[in-house]
């Protein structure tokens, strides 16, 4: 943990300093394969706009199958990018560069329902990341 | 010498303003440069429709014991612009056999493979224990073919595009459409008085 924080502070430092605020929700299946769900968020301004109010997953065939619901908790309208990283159960990202930023504009004050499949069986946990 | 320094200046600036400089991007982040086809498009689409093959009922039970077959017929581009709709069925194709679900036999290539197999039958040169045989290939069971349409509008001020991608699955033994799915994207170009 003490080798973390120092990684996790220098990670929101790069982010801000690059004005992409991120923002990142996970969810793990423990071995009983229950869903262990952590939302993670910084301290930028898109990530106070934003919350990860619900977060369901299922098996579709083999595939993990996600859907997370996006809050915008700020009044006015927000237009941001959101993309799924997927890894597999050793922790190694799955297919990195075929995970494109999606667009979406959320009225304020509003939810919407993002989804994600894993691109192969092999998923087992996965992180939201946005930026504007 | 006020006037002097002043000109420098302005020099200075403009030869700055002329410096060229070639940089790495992202190949995933947004691009909108223009209102034509880009590679956000591009991105969106496929991920759109290999998201959701992967998720249809049927196509999940389909897929449950067995990777059928499928060959890319092509896709054909209805709009007014010069598209690479190859490039597009060809990431398709990537994440569907990265999946694990799917397997593709190329037709583009079926010359080449032909050529080839003649060599190693014919030439003698092949030890024919190890020669790939001839009539061994497996048949495609689903072609997939679409196309790519858009509705071009504009004045002076404002030009609206609006992108329509279909793409589906058919079974070749059959006739039947198993699955199709349909992606639009709207862009829009205004002009604004200031250029801002």
């Amino acid at each position: 943990m003490t080798i973390y924080r120092p990684l996790m502070a220098l990670l929101v430092a790069l982010l801000l300093a690059a004005c992409s605020a991120s923002n990142k929700a996970q969810i793990e299946v423990d071995e009983d394969g229950q869903p262990v769900t952590d939302v993670y968020s910084n301290n930028s301004l898109l990530g106070s706009r934003i919350s990860i109010p619900d977060l369901k997953q299922k098996r579709v065939g083999d595939l993990l199958y996600v859907q997370a619901t996006l809050e915008n908790d700020w009044k006015f309208e927000l237009d941001f990018q959101y993309k799924f990283k997927w890894f597999d159960a050793d922790g190694f990202e799955l297919a990195p560069e075929s995970q494109p930023w999606q667009q979406v504009v959320m009225a304020g004050r509003s939810q919407n329902n993002v989804k994600g499949i894993a691109p192969n069986p092999s998923a087992v946990r996965f992180e939201i990341w946005v930026r504007e | 010498m006020r006037l002097l320094s002043m000109l420098l200046l302005g020099v200075a600036v403009v030869l700055s303003g002329c410096a060229s400089k070639v940089d790495y991007g992202d190949a995933q982040a947004r691009e909108t440069v223009t209102t034509d086809f880009g590679s956000t498009d591009l991105q969106m689409i496929a991920a759109k429709m290999v998201d959701d093959m992967l998720v249809f009922p049927p196509i999940v039970q389909m897929t449950q014991n067995r990777r059928p077959v499928l060959f890319v017929d092509r896709i054909k581009n209805k709009t007014t612009e010069h598209i690479d709709t190859e490039s597009i069925t060809d990431t398709i194709q990537s994440k569907l056999i990265n999946s694990g679900k799917f397997r593709f036999v190329d037709m583009t290539v079926v010359d080449r493979v032909r050529e080839q197999l003649d060599y190693q039958s014919e030439s003698g040169l092949v030890d024919p224990s190890t020669a790939a045989q001839m009539g061994r290939q497996i048949g495609a069971e689903f072609m997939m073919y679409g196309n790519l349409s858009s509705i071009v509008k504009r004045d002076d001020s404002t030009k609206d595009v609006y992108y329509k991608f279909t793409l589906k699955l058919l079974n070749i033994q059959t006739g039947i459409i198993e699955w199709t799915n349909e992606k639009e994207i709207r862009k829009t170009r205004s002009k604004s008085l200031f250029g801002l």
